[in-house]
């Protein structure tokens, strides 16, 4: 072996291996969206899924996102067809419970879906403890530009966008997002 | 040293006249061919330095806007990301499942009268598959063709 | 199902672990019988493997939901065959087949092998077993195939619904992985011979040199198919778009037969032994890359899976399998010195020289316009895509050259050309040109590079069938035998040689394929009413209906075209379809092709009106497509005749 030479080897390969890492970092498919440091879109949905105590909402009730100004909201995008949401669920789950004493409000939003099927989703996968909102003619899912589910956005309370996931979210992001919110003194306007 | 270069002076150099030609052609042809990918708002901002540069524009068909004329073929939309909307128009027909809201991507250029002439349109596909909704499902929506269908 | 195909990934993992630890250690130490324990796992782990592999499909055939993969990617309403092939319709499947076919070849090279002496074969083995553990890691981590869900749902999406929709799905990802994973055991030869001290003897290349060819063919066969799939499935008449996927699949294609060729310059004349064992190892390299690439996300592609942490395995990979082998190199460059050198510039050595810068560059092209995207983002901050213009104009000169040294590098002699003779080796093949021209001609093509490409494709046809020509003629006059009989026996006579020039006449027909239905093709969108015809070139549609049908798995739109003959009556139909599957709102393309000898009538149902009334169709008339395909099939007929031991007896004889 001629290690002196040897020595090459890491001149050309690390370029190339730094260029790959930083590029995994990247979404090739991603388009920025123009939502997050912007208000959100408002909406108002009826409830088809109430959720449970303490968080629930009779069914029938109308959400409107104006009502939720000076609270916390994510929105969770989602369906039972999708394999992603089941991931997410549990986290979800638990995370609105533990801050319902906090002025956080979590509303699911279906997106392409029928409610009894979602029903029985939410059944098999036992319970979600927030409210869900039928969005049948995905005008939400349009005015928010959603390119899939699951995705969450979590607004601040002054309902501006801080927040966009796609994909699932995990309890730790939500954790994180939600706290640094929560930081923020809500008087500040 | 002098006695290396005396004796191969000219492959070496021809060796080199070629990798330079060839590297002028593989950049100079990268520099002609690349196609910027723009949202609406990213093209409306770059303004006429835009124009007639061949472009990826990704973003959301505006409800609403899709008119096609099935004789001709004329097929006209706008493009949305939200925070700024391009006309569209291209020859051809639109995918079935065409729709508003949906998530497109279009290759084409821009004119100086600002409307966008696309070569092709490509649905962009989610990672996730979607189900279709009620009443988008086919043997809904093509009722008549499917009525000598046992169900 | 899904604990037995866990535990055996499990148990597979530790085995490669283990034979990847003692077999280099013991053959460093001529340890017999730690060795016997090494080969034995590499056996255990297909045996392992092998189960996995079962289960999975016990698991997909059975609906078995509470296994990760199926409730991913199964659904009952699947039909039998689109349920088995499913299984590299995601990613984690596609990484257990993978891992599979690579633990086959392991256990190939152990078996054919086994009884050389020294330690190549043990220090190759352990190469292997190395690529080997990377694939153990990703299944039983961040691509685990047979993670439990819960609760089991009751059904599931099916396979994206591209890959169910053709039978062509049943092909091309098993012969792509068969090409992309034998081209691991050159480089585990290559790596092993320089780990052994063995690289300045040139036996590893004997060894290699079957499993190149092998994986070379299955590579080529696994391109064809897929752009065959591509053209039966997409709905837009094409069959290449310089999509990063396709890219990925061409590039270690292009220097596995740059190495097929250059391997020769070393064998008969001691020159290139650097080059050759770099072409081996970028090939290797460059498998993998193309894996990283469509798996990881990096690049947007149609083809990529979707992918949580495991590019970042794959980076890992890469840049371990990247240094390592450029520091082996590097440090065996001294033992890699060259011997011979060129005598003159009319040799064969000479065109197989520049038939290796050629296909370099073409290499260097394409991976330059894919990962393009990446540097321009990570340079300037810009989104952008290289169109496919850059591709078709680069890569068209260099392949005409290409195509042109086809007919040249038979006709020259190796070493140099005897006085005199250059003018008539090189000149008579012009006869082919000038009558691939003339027909080109009358044919109506006036595109130059067209034309160029068919006069070199003559030249180069004719100064093959020239070599048979001739060498047939020779035997014939030597020992009296038949044309058949002669033409068998100078085949036989050098396989490896009249292989090649199999392979290479069809290359040729791949070439006049893609040459004419490039510039001939003809096309045109339509809507149509009952009754109404729709014309293209020489070719007339009528719509007969628009008809709905139900599957199990999926509802059908179908237009019924009639084709009209010259005379106005019907000939034939087609029936361009959209296939619409539960999982997925876009319908899926299905268009319908009438193949000929002389071309194709290529029709696409693109929308249609929801009552039936009416229906728009593209139809497009490729003039040749069809060569293609079975230009492919020539390709791999030459690699199998290239694999057959020559005929000693009449070897001797010939020479």
């Amino acid at each position: 072996m001629n290690w002196k030479r040897a020595l090459l080897a890491p001149a050309i390969a690390v370029p190339v291996i730094a260029l790959f890492g930083w590029g995994l970092t990247r979404d090739p498919g991603y388009i920025e969206s123009p939502l997050p440091g912007r208000p959100a879109p408002g909406f108002a949905l009826e409830v088809f899924a109430p959720g449970t105590a303490p968080l629930a909402r009779p069914a029938g009730d109308s959400i409107h996102l104006d009502s939720l100004r000076g609270r916390i909201v994510v929105v969770n995008f989602w369906a039972s067809w999708c394999l992603g949401c089941r991931d997410e669920h549990e986290d979800l789950t638990r995370t609105a419970l533990a801050y319902a004493d906090r002025p956080v409000s979590f509303v699911g939003v279906l997106y392409m879906d029928q409610q009894p099927a979602a029903l029985k989703w939410i059944g098999e996968m036992g319970g979600q403890s927030y409210p869900s909102v039928d969005d049948p003619r995905s005008r939400m899912a349009i005015d928010y530009g959603l390119y899939g589910v699951p995705e969450t956005f979590i607004l601040d309370a002054q309902g501006v966008v801080a927040h966009k996931q796609t994909g699932p979210i995990s309890a730790a992001v939500l954790t994180r997002v939600v706290d640094s919110l929560l930081a923020v003194p809500t008087g500040a306007k | 040293m002098n006695e290396f270069w005396k004796k191969r002076r000219w492959p070496i150099l021809g060796l080199a006249v070629i990798l330079a030609a060839f590297g002028w052609l593989l950049f100079g042809g990268l520099d002609k061919n690349v196609i910027f990918f723009l949202t609406p708002a990213e093209l409306l901002a770059k303004g006429p330095d835009a124009v007639d540069r061949p472009v990826r524009l990704g973003g959301q068909v505006k409800p609403g806007s899709v008119q096609w004329d099935e004789k001709s073929l004329d097929l006209r939309f706008v493009i949305t990301d939200g925070a700024g909307d391009v006309a569209v128009h291209s020859t051809g027909s639109p995918p079935q499942m065409f729709r508003d809201g949906m998530g497109v991507v279009v290759e084409g250029r821009v004119g100086a009268d600002s409307l966008f002439r696309a070569s092709s349109l490509m649905i962009k596909h989610s990672n996730e598959y979607r189900a279709p909704a009620e009443g988008q499902r086919p043997q809904e929506m093509y009722r008549t063709l499917f009525k000598d269908q046992p169900k | 199902m899904g604990p037995l195909g866990r535990g055996s990934v499990i148990g597979a993992l530790v085995v490669t672990a283990l034979a990847m630890v003692i077999i280099p250690v013991a053959a460093r130490r001529g340890r017999r019988d730690w060795l016997e324990i090494g080969y034995a796992a590499v056996h255990t782990n297909l045996l392992l493997l092998s189960i996995a592999m079962a289960a999975m499909m016990s698991a997909l055939v059975t609906h078995d939901f509470s296994v990760g993969y199926v409730a991913q990617v199964g659904s009952r309403a699947t039909p039998l065959l689109y349920t088995i092939i499913s299984l590299w319709g995601a990613l984690e499947g596609s990484i257990l087949l993978w891992g599979w076919v690579l633990a086959f070849y392991a256990a190939a090279v152990l078996s054919i092998n086994k009884h050389r002496e020294g330690n190549l074969v043990p220090y190759a083995l352990a190469v292997l077993m190395g690529v080997m553990l990377f694939f153990g890691i990703l299944l039983v981590g961040p691509a685990n195939p047979f993670g439990v869900v819960s609760p089991v749902p009751a059904d599931g999406p099916g396979p994206n619904p591209l890959l169910q929709n053709h039978w062509l799905m049943a092909v091309h990802p098993p012969l792509l992985y068969m090409g992309y994973v034998g081209m691991a055991v050159p480089f585990a030869f290559a790596i092993g011979a320089m780990l052994a001290g063995e690289v300045r003897q040139d036996a590893w290349m004997q060894l290699v040199r079957r499993w190149m060819l092998v994986s070379w063919a299955f590579l080529g066969a696994a391109i064809i198919a897929g752009m065959w799939w591509s053209y039966e499935v997409l709905g837009w008449g094409g069959y290449w778009a310089w999509d990063p996927v396709e890219n990925a699949s061409l590039m270690p294609w292009l220097t596995a037969t740059a190495y097929l060729h250059s391997a020769m310059v070393q064998e008969r004349r001691g020159m290139l032994r650097l080059w050759n064992v770099n072409l081996v190892a970028g090939t290797f390299v460059l498998t993998i890359l193309g894996t990283f690439l469509t798996r990881s996300g990096i690049i947007s592609s149609v083809h990529a899976f979707t992918t949580g942490t495991i590019g970042y395995y794959f980076l890992a990979f890469i840049a371990v399998v990247m240094l390592f082998t450029l520091v082996m190199v590097a440090g065996n460059s001294d033992l890699l010195k060259t011997e011979g050198k060129l005598d003159s510039a009319a040799s064969r050595e000479t065109v197989f020289l520049l038939n290796n810068l050629l296909l370099t560059a073409f290499t260097f092209t394409v991976l330059v316009g894919t990962l393009y995207p990446l540097i321009a983002e990570a340079v300037r901050g810009v989104k952008v895509s290289v169109g496919e213009p850059f591709f078709d104009r680069m890569s068209l000169p260099l392949l005409v050259l290409l195509l042109f040294l086809m007919g040249v590098g038979p006709a020259l002699p190796w070493r140099r050309t005897p006085e005199g003779t250059l003018g008539s080796r090189l000149g008579v093949p012009v006869v082919g040109a000038v009558l691939a021209l003339a027909i080109a001609v009358l044919l109506g093509r006036r595109e130059p590079w067209a034309l160029i490409a068919f006069a070199c494709i003559g030249y180069a046809l004719a100064a093959t069938l020239r070599e048979f020509a001739t060498g047939s003629a020779a035997r014939r006059a030597a020992h009296g035998e038949s044309w058949p009989l002669a033409f068998a026996r100078l085949v036989g006579s050098n396989p490896r040689r009249h292989g090649g020039y199999v392979a290479h006449i069809g290359i040729f027909l791949v070439a006049i394929g893609i040459a004419a239905s490039g510039g001939g093709r003809l096309e045109r969108e339509g809507t149509l009413a009952r009754g109404e015809t729709l014309t293209v070139g020489d070719h007339t549609v009528r719509l007969r209906e628009v008809y709905g049908l139900q599957e199990p798995q999926r509802y059908v739109i179908g237009a019924r075209l009639e084709v009209l003959g010259a005379d106005g009556a019907t000939i034939d139909t087609l029936s361009p379809r959209m296939n619409f599957y539960t999982s997925s709102d876009q319908p899926v393309p299905t268009p319908d092709v009438r193949s000929t000898w002389s071309g194709d009538l290529y029709a696409n149902l693109q929308t249609f009106r929801n009552d039936g009334t009416t229906a728009t169709v593209k139809i497009i008339s490729e003039p040749l497509v069809g060569w293609i395909w079975l230009g492919g099939a020539v390709v791999v007929f030459g690699a199998l005749i290239g694999m057959l031991a020559p005929r000693k007896r009449l070897a001797a004889e010939a020479s």
